[in-house]
């Protein structure tokens, strides 16, 4: 279980997030929308560690993980997706999957890569082909460097993941087969997802809650159904016009 | 990819045997030259583990190598220990001393992490001079050290060994997921740590390689040239040669830097006669900007493209 309590962060005058709580269950999953700059993103880098929350806890599995840096975290079974894909420009689309899956020990890391049976497998689930895997991320379309964004992902092994657009650029197709492959983690490996998404049909059959940010604040906590109808959530998305 | 590997190997072998028999081939000035390539190569090895993949530019490569040349020369000047015990001192104290100034500095990137190595090399130029200068000799330096072995195909055969396992084991260090990892550091570090890797353990692992070989390249240079000053080795000319066998041979290869170290060393011994004077540096200087321009990814990417078109050559020809 994933639990954040009071987190705020301000950046100088900008309190990108005021006192958001949010718990996700093993196995559930979390939709979190709002509207450009409400905080979400912010959100994730707190929980991941990549930036320091000045106030509020984030533990997992009922252990904090206040203090532990991000590599740490990744180990307990927390890992992301960014917003803007973070391949690495100059190995191919195995390797960026390697680099995921290596165990943190210089021993381990010591070895020769003979089999690449793991990765590919990873590369094959998302939706990559055998050809693909020696590419460059230079030569791959955007929809491509979201599933090695996600592959990289999977590859750590999370069990909780945090999906930062994952669904933006891709075809309805690419959507589809993301989305499955999604719901059948879930069911076999219990995965708790936090999905953050502009695009609320994708979001729709991926979540159980939907927490809404604003200006920093959770204004609003349900399911898929009550959030979109709130009439407070519309003005936030399309304003009070 | 078994395949690569297994060329590579080949490769090294190739090497070793033509080196081993080169001496019976050449001329005892020509021997003196190449045991000059083959320091310069174990110093470009050594900048290669650490700062070749990693972006880490490192400026500061002459320091570490001088902490090993002056601890193993003020060791058996002043103390008269024994090579077999100073030598190996001498390495350990790189690694030590090393850390304590490089760790710091692997938080900053790019350029910064440059010139702040830049200015250890700065710092202890100037520490060696005005501290001590009755231990360390100051300015002029020490001279009458002891020296292993006389004579240049001793010499050249002890630089051989040397550089050939250290050569060789961190050429296939780079090829296990470390070298896979160290580039991933290369290209985004945060991304790497993102990936469950701690890369602080990973950047000083990397460094300790470095260090190790600094030291040691250092301690037996000193102990070949039987003298030691702080203007021979904190030299921005001396960096310079490092970093320019490293870029010319194709930085991140690690066989790379090494050709780059001999294509360096006997490019300004062919020049000499021509070009007795400074300017001979001017046509090195010339030359390297050529070809790193031609081909930013050095040597070895030459090398590599070249065996490829052959292959495609004789593949067509095969087909026709």
């Amino acid at each position: 279980m994933l639990e954040a309590k009071d987190l705020s962060k301000s950046f100088g005058g900008l309190k990108a997030l005021q006192q958001v709580t949010l718990r996700a269950e093993f196995g559930h999953s979390v939709g979190i929308i709002g509207p450009n700059g409400a905080g979400k993103t912010t959100l994730f880098n707190l929980l991941t560690g990549e930036i320091k929350a000045d106030s509020g806890h984030v533990s997992l599995d009922g252990m904090s993980i206040d203090t532990e840096p991000i590599h740490e975290r990744v180990k307990l079974g927390l890992a992301r997706t960014y917003q803007v894909p973070r391949p690495f420009a100059e190995i191919s689309v195995r390797e960026n999957i390697r680099v995921s899956m290596m165990e943190d020990n210089l021993k381990y890391m010591l070895r020769v890569a003979w089999d690449d049976t793991g990765e590919q497998e990873i590369a094959e689930s998302v939706g990559f082909t055998a050809q693909q895997l020696d590419q460059l991320p230079s030569e791959l379309a955007m929809g491509d460097l979201r599933k090695l964004e996600l592959a990289r992902t999977l590859a750590t092994n999370p069990k909780v993941l945090l999906l930062d657009e994952v669904f933006a650029g891709l075809t309805y197709g690419e959507i589809e087969h993301i989305s499955n492959l999604l719901i059948e983690r879930r069911k076999t490996h219990g995965t708790t997802y936090l999905i953050v998404s502009h695009d609320l049909k994708a979001l729709q059959p991926l979540v159980d809650d939907v927490l809404v940010i604003h200006g920093g604040n959770v204004i609003k906590k349900g399911t898929f159904d009550e959030v979109v109808s709130d009439p407070q959530v519309q003005n936030a998305y399309l304003g009070t016009g | 990819m078994n395949s690569t590997l297994r060329r590579g190997i080949y490769g090294w072998i190739a090497f070793a045997v033509v080196m081993v028999i080169l001496p019976h081939v050449v001329g005892t000035g020509v021997t003196r030259s190449f045991v000059f390539a083959m320091y310069l190569a174990i110093f470009a090895v050594s900048w290669d583990i650490m700062s070749g993949r990693t972006g880490y530019i490192s400026f500061g490569h002459p320091f570490l190598i001088g902490i090993g040349g002056y601890t193993t020369a003020l060791l058996t000047y002043h103390l008269h220990w024994p090579l077999f015990l100073s030598i190996p001192t001498a390495v350990v104290i790189t690694m030590i001393g090393g850390t304590l100034f490089f760790f710091p500095a692997l938080r900053i990137r790019g350029t910064y992490f440059a010139l702040v190595t830049l200015a250890f090399m700065e710092l202890i130029y100037g520490l060696v001079q005005v501290i001590a200068p009755n231990v360390t000799g100051g300015t002029r330096g020490l001279s009458g050290l002891e020296t292993i072995v006389t004579g240049a195909i001793p010499n050249y055969y002890l630089a051989l060994v040397v550089l050939l396992v250290l050569g060789f084991t961190m050429w296939l260090v780079i090829r296990t997921h470390i070298g896979t990892a160290l580039s991933a550091v290369g290209m985004d570090e945060d991304a790497v740590r993102a990936s469950g890797i701690n890369v602080t353990r990973l950047k000083l692992f990397a460094f300790m390689l470095s260090a190790f070989a600094a030291g040691l390249g250092g301690a037996l240079y000193v102990h070949y040239l039987g003298s030691i000053a702080p203007r021979a080795l904190f030299d921005v000319g001396f960096l310079f040669q490092i970093l320019v066998a490293c870029l010319l041979g194709g930085a991140g290869t690690i066989s790379g830097p090494i050709a780059g170290a001999f294509f360096l060393t006997f490019l300004l011994e062919w020049l000499r006669p021509y070009f007795p004077g400074p300017e001979r540096f001017l046509i090195y200087g010339a030359v390297a900007l050529v070809l790193y321009v031609y081909q930013p990814n050095g040597l070895h990417e030459l090398v590599r493209n070249g065996l490829k078109r052959l292959n495609q050559l004789k593949l067509s020809r095969n087909t026709s």
